[in-house]
């Protein structure tokens, strides 16, 4: 009788529930998180084969490609900068959205402002792109169609499309939500009184925001920042659709060098070399707002 | 307790603070009933009312953080109509004491004297003379987020001071501190007001708190100023019954009235008999009810074996007792009278506590009687 007790006082544990609880979650995150991404550190270390797959022998010559030739070097730049740009137009056009509906809207009516910022998401994300693609920044697309109409050109502009900044104004676009939304948590936590103490100790509703509203809202822009830059570095659809093969970002890079070339090793090492520098980045940009974050009660 | 009676030999201070008329309206809720007060410089003020009774909202008023649907306010002199919080000579220390959570001690102190053309190290040593003044003397690098109550509230108060305005808005400044705590601020923020001179208006629920600080009080109710006075005043001769039950406890007995001559009335008051009231010791009952007499519980004194009243004494019996270690509260019934009476009596040595039931007899004297009528 002593192990069924046991195995109760086992099963019935705060560590046990814990656990049972988490399971399903941590069982998907394995397979398909921890799994693949460990394949992906393998791989970058082999040497590619002739054919599609890797040919077991370890092989450091995929990062010494990856950080030496021009080619890889440009088009991880380009990611970044079109994700700097990204998160920048993002972050500046969230942060006042967020402000508005957290200061200018009366208490009853925020839910439904937020409700209505999410309405994006009930489109597909690729449906999105498609919308941009053709109906607004396409040949035929509303712009063109207005510059003709109010005669500023005379044929459809091709400039337009199937450029870098194409790309970012869409994924400025997609991700605004994602923006606003922890800046606005943040802005609603800021005690009111503060402000009026800000504007009684002699500051202008200008200089009070400076000196009180943005640095008490930064952890919510920090955040922001993380939640837009992170996924849009690795961005494919947009770049695929808008770009129209043209303008490759890191994530077309990786998709050519394993789906197309084969070469699985050096696609490997892009994403591995990838996953570092937004990671160096994003350590980097944390220590610099450290004061933001964690000091507030 | 203020020193009334010394008061009409001091010179008449400026006005600093004037309220005219004001009314303020929330949608079709009238917060503010034609408030009409002066406030004087140097004088330490306090709006004193139950919560609703639009004492905070007046003090905003005058901080500039609420306007007025019509009226004026003026301080010292100048209409404050046009003029927006952060031009006004006020400064404020608000009920959450609002310390910036992503400054220091010494960087909150000193948030209001950006503009100031000190240079940076007079800046610090005025600061620093600040925290000194609140008792926080070397607490300038703290983070302000790891402050308690108090030291939050000390900070709120430097971070005004320092940028000597003409008047010192307090709004419910003590109510989140724990009692002993707070009896030790009133007497500092009594000290502070004494040493810098400059107006101070409190705003408070507690009368107690009122009292203690007070050179004069307006009590509020529904948006109107029910009384201007002194603590003392206020406290002797409140203007109506509603004021009178809000500052501090009094008793009441029914009463009608027999006769009136000039300068004096006589009434008929339950348990007591015929008293005779000074006229200039009359005040207003609530609409609707009957005369009433009222008196304070120290006004009423237990008679003991042997002891004579020096005035006039009625039986009673002890209907309630609570026992305080230096003080004893007591109910008492007056014969013929159903309503009790509160008093209390000093525990003085060889003094006994009287049990519930016994009877007793009572010292009064119709000199510190009210009557509501």
């Amino acid at each position: 009788m002593a192990t069924t007790s046991l195995f109760d006082r086992v099963r019935r544990s705060e560590a046990a529930s814990g656990i049972a609880l988490i399971s399903p979650t941590a069982l998907y995150a394995i397979l398909l998180l921890a799994a693949p991404l460990a394949t992906v550190l393998i791989y970058s270390v082999m040497t590619d084969g002739p054919s599609v797959g890797v040919i077991w022998q370890l092989n450091g010559e995929n990062y010494a490609k990856v950080w030496t030739e021009p080619i890889y070097r440009a088009v991880m730049l380009r990611s970044l900068l079109v994700s700097f740009a990204v998160t920048a137009v993002t972050v500046l056009l969230a942060y006042p959205v967020a402000y508005f509906v957290s200061f200018n809207v009366p208490a009853s009516k925020k839910s439904l402002w937020l409700f209505l910022i999410t309405i994006p998401f009930w489109t597909s994300y690729v449906i999105r792109v498609f919308i941009w693609k053709g109906i607004i920044l396409g040949y035929n697309g509303v712009i063109n169609q207005v510059l003709m109409g109010v005669g500023l050109t005379s044929e459809p502009l091709q400039a337009i499309n199937y450029n870098v900044g194409a790309i970012i104004i869409t994924l400025a676009h997609a991700y605004a939500p994602f923006a606003i939304l922890p800046i606005f948590v943040s802005l609603e936590k800021i005690d009111r009184s503060l402000l009026e103490a800000g504007l009684d100790l002699g500051e202008s509703r200008f200089l009070t925001f400076l000196r009180v509203t943005l640095p008490l809202s930064m952890a919510g822009v920090i955040a922001a920042v993380m939640i837009v830059f992170i996924p849009t570095v690795g961005d494919y659809v947009t770049p695929t659709l808008i770009g129209g093969g043209k303008v490759n970002m890191i994530a077309n890079q990786i998709q050519v060098e394993m789906l197309k070339q084969h070469r699985m090793a050096l696609g490997s090492a892009i994403a591995v070399s990838a996953m570092l520098i937004v990671c160096v980045i994003c350590l980097v940009f944390l220590f610099i707002n450290r004061r933001f974050l964690g000091a507030q009660k | 307790m203020t020193v009334s009676a010394e008061k009409p030999t001091m010179p008449e201070k400026p006005t600093m603070i004037e309220f005219k008329d004001v009314q303020k309206y929330y949608g079709d809720y009238h917060a503010l009933r034609g408030i009409t007060a002066t406030i004087k410089a140097g004088e330490f003020f306090s709006l004193l009312g139950p919560s609703g009774c639009g004492k905070t909202t007046l003090l905003r008023t005058i901080a500039g953080f609420e306007g007025i649907s019509s009226g004026a306010v003026l301080i010292d002199g100048k209409s404050m109509a046009e003029v927006p919080p952060n031009l006004r000579p006020t400064n404020m220390v608000f009920q959450s004491y609002a310390i910036f959570p992503h400054l220091t001690v010494e960087q909150n102190v000193g948030f209001g004297l950006r503009k100031d053309p000190r240079s940076v190290a007079e800046k610090q040593k005025a600061v620093d003379e600040a925290l000194g003044m609140v008792g926080l003397k070397g607490y300038g690098k703290r983070a302000a987020h790891a402050l308690s109550g108090g030291q939050r509230q000390r900070v709120a108060l430097a971070r005004a001071l320092i940028l000597k305005p003409k008047v010192l808005l307090l709004d419910e400044p003590l109510s989140a501190l724990d009692k002993k705590i707070r009896e030790q601020m009133q007497m500092e923020l009594i000290k502070l007001q004494r040493e810098v001179g400059i107006t101070f208006v409190l705003v408070t629920h507690d009368q107690e708190e009122a009292l203690v600080m007070s050179d004069r009080i307006a009590v509020m109710f529904e948006g109107e100023i029910a009384q201007l006075a002194d603590p003392e005043t206020l406290y002797r001769k409140p203007a109506n019954r509603k004021v009178a039950e809000f500052i501090g406890t009094m008793n009441f007995l029914p009463a009608s009235i027999v006769s009136e001559d000039t300068g004096k009335i006589t009434v008929d008051a339950e348990g007591f008999g015929r008293i005779e009231i000074n006229a200039t010791q009359v005040s207003k009952a609530n609409p609707g009810d009957g005369p009433s007499v009222g008196f304070r519980p120290e006004t009423l004194t237990l008679l003991f074996d042997g002891q004579t009243a020096s005035d006039r004494e009625s039986t009673a019996t002890v209907s309630e007792v609570v026992y305080y270690g230096d003080m004893t509260y007591y109910d008492v019934k007056l014969a013929g009278s159903d309503t009790p009476l509160r008093l209390s009596m000093r525990n003085t040595p060889g003094r006994p506590v009287l049990d519930i039931g016994a009877p007793t007899r009572v010292a009064w004297s119709a000199g510190a009687m009210v009557l509501f009528r």
